[in-house]
């Protein structure tokens, strides 16, 4: 081996070392960026499964299911999980454009994650003052956690898929510590609930 | 006479009447907005948590505590928010009190946090470079010394080499 040979061998042995010694010094300074940053918005059923979700309601039961959260922005997270009841006709969140629905919410969750750290919250609800009057179902109210809500909400016979339907959805927003404001997340669930007179 | 004073006593019970049910309405349109700007307040406050909370975290804190109370704080907001919805009003107000209670002392404990874990950074910081300087200036020296051991033995190997000639057979 030639003696050049050796020294690009010596200086590369240098420059590794020079490079390992460094590290402890060099991880505490750079920042490297993260993965992909996102928020998770799930529905589970009453055994915290996917599975056994209620779809035939009534008045005066008590309906379960669980709703869950979860973080990986980075960093902890405040998030608000808004509640939110509609009949066919009024909108839902246009998840293409990232607008809330209009609807005003009924009942909220405040939710704080550390990163990788997820949630999930038990939804109790149950309806009164439940009606049919010809072709028209109206639900005057909704128990949500204990918490009564008047909604007032009529839906029409659906005669293609034979039932009264209203949706029970919920929304994901964030907390931007930047504006000090929260904005819509762009995630959202929901339950399809056929009412009926009996179960 | 008698008729005149009826009609004044009359008068001056309506009158009454009529400040009272006034006052009643003044005072629940009084209550509902104290109640208002006190869930306003504690919302702020939990904003100013979650913000110090933040800060301590992105020092190198270690905020679980911190984020178990506030999530306390934050079912306890959102209580207030429902019941103010709802026309409850004194609960509402009580909820917001207990909220910013719990609010603040996050806050508090946040900015403590924050400041030692600084602190504990600036430390760490101090000891990494010191290492690192230290460590490489050891490890340069000791690579020049290896490399001139090296290079004296590969010049003594070279001189005491004896050329060789080779007969040419053809």
């Amino acid at each position: 081996m030639k003696l050049e040979d050796c020294k690009v061998v010596f200086a590369a042995v240098g420059l590794i070392g020079v490079l390992i010694l460094a590290s402890p010094t060099l991880g505490l300074v750079l920042r490297l960026p993260g993965g992909e940053k996102f928020s998770e918005l799930w529905v589970l059923g009453p055994g915290h499964m996917a599975e056994d979700y209620p779809f035939n309601v009534t008045a005066g039961v008590s309906y379960l299911v669980y709703v869950g959260v979860g973080n990986h922005m980075g960093s902890s997270t405040y998030y608000v999980v808004f509640v939110k009841f509609r009949n066919e006709t009024e909108p839902l969140p246009n998840a293409t454009t990232g607008v809330p629905s209009v609807l005003a919410p009924l009942y909220e969750y405040r939710v704080f994650l550390e990163d990788g750290g997820n949630s999930d919250v038990p939804l109790a609800f149950s309806f009164s003052n439940v009606s049919f009057s010809g072709d028209q179902s109206t639900v005057g109210g909704l128990t949500i956690n204990g918490v009564p809500f008047i909604v007032g909400k009529s839906v029409s016979w659906d005669a293609e898929n034979s039932g009264y339907f209203y949706q029970l959805f919920m929304e994901l927003w964030i907390y931007d510590p930047a504006s000090n404001g929260f904005s819509f997340h762009n995630r959202f669930v929901s339950r399809w609930l056929n009412m009926t007179a009996s179960v | 006479m008698l008729k005149r004073v009826l009609r004044a006593s009359v008068s001056f019970l309506l009158v009454l009447a009529l400040a009272g049910l006034l006052s009643r309405y003044v005072f629940v349109v009084r209550g509902a907005d104290e109640a208002s700007s006190s869930v306003g307040e504690a919302d702020v406050a939990v904003r100013q948590a979650f913000n110090a909370t933040l800060d301590a975290e992105r020092a190198g804190a270690n905020v679980s505590g911190l984020i178990l109370r506030l999530n306390e704080a934050g079912g306890i907001l959102a209580e207030a928010e429902m019941a103010l919805g709802n026309g409850n009003s004194s609960e509402a107000a009580s909820k917001a009190v207990q909220c910013v209670e719990i609010a603040e002392s996050v806050k508090s404990d946040a900015d403590v946090l924050k400041a030692s874990a600084l602190d504990e950074a600036q430390t760490v910081f101090w000891a990494s470079l010191t290492f690192s300087v230290v460590g490489i200036a050891v490890f340069v020296v000791v690579l020049m010394l290896v490399w001139c051991w090296f290079k004296r033995g590969h010049v003594e190997k070279m001189l005491g080499m004896k050329p060789e000639v080779s007969a040419d057979e053809a």
